[in-house]
């Protein structure tokens, strides 16, 4: 990660945003990045709605999928810094917690559908020849 | 140029309809009155917002590796979201999540209560 810095710490310094090398500036690149820095904003307030749910939330249900929700919501947020910056370096990090999102919403599932024992498909089998 | 203005512009498109599936799915995770309907509308809209950003992130980069895993990343949220969601419904149900006032049938409980019959 410390190699990237100096690139980072480039493409964040004022008047080199977005730049590549060699690359043709649209008309419309000025719009797009403006939209972005909205976007950040709009994503932002999506993950608050989200945390409000999840404070809140009556059941638990509610909770884990306002959780899964900002984890998309974040996973959202990486790929706008990707198009801000024009590189392919961030969309690993929006696939982790993308990943990260779904497996916790299916660990999460198992853990509320196990604590209820008598639903038809949590009854344990009957125990067979036990000579 | 024009070929880069062009894919800007849709690229914007989908920016705008990726961040207001996005926006839509959180308000109605914060305002839908249970935790099915809550499902419902944070499963649907944060796939198609995601893939409205990943088809933005494509066409404005539009390098090889963003535009790959781009595909991939759409690939993995049109075949996680679903399953999880539906996971977590079933989860909620089994668990007696309270449901809407308003809700007209719940089959999942009615074919429960047929089987412990028979």
């Amino acid at each position: 990660m410390l190699d990237l810095l100096p690139t980072i710490l480039i493409a964040a310094a004022e008047g080199h945003a977005a730049e590549p090398a060699g690359k043709a500036h649209s008309l419309m690149a000025g719009p797009l990045l403006l939209i972005t820095q909205v976007g950040v904003g709009v994503l932002v307030l999506g993950i608050l709605l989200c945390l409000y749910r999840m404070i809140k939330g009556p059941h638990l249900a509610d909770r884990v999928l306002a959780g899964d929700t900002v984890a998309m919501l974040v996973a959202g947020l990486v790929v706008m810094l990707a198009i801000k910056y024009d590189s392919a370096l961030f969309y690993d990090a929006a696939l982790v917690v993308a990943i990260l999102g779904f497996v916790s919403t299916v660990a999460f599932a198992q853990y509320i559908g196990a604590k209820n024992k008598s639903a038809p498909e949590m009854t344990p089998e009957p125990e067979e020849d036990t000579a | 140029m024009t070929t880069q203005l062009i894919l800007d512009t849709l690229a914007i498109f989908f920016l705008l309809g990726g961040l207001f599936f996005m926006l839509v799915g959180a308000v109605g995770v914060l305002r839908l009155p249970d935790a099915f309907n809550r499902l419902h509308a944070a499963s649907k809209c944060s796939t198609l917002g995601m893939m409205g950003l990943l088809l933005a992130a494509c066409l404005h980069v539009g390098t090889g590796d963003v535009v790959a895993k781009s595909i991939a990343f759409i690939l993995f949220v049109f075949v996680s979201t679903p399953v999880g969601s539906h996971m977590l419904a079933k989860a909620a149900h089994r668990d007696k999540a309270p449901q809407w006032d308003g809700t007209l049938s719940d089959e999942l409980a009615e074919d429960n209560a047929k089987e412990k019959v028979s």
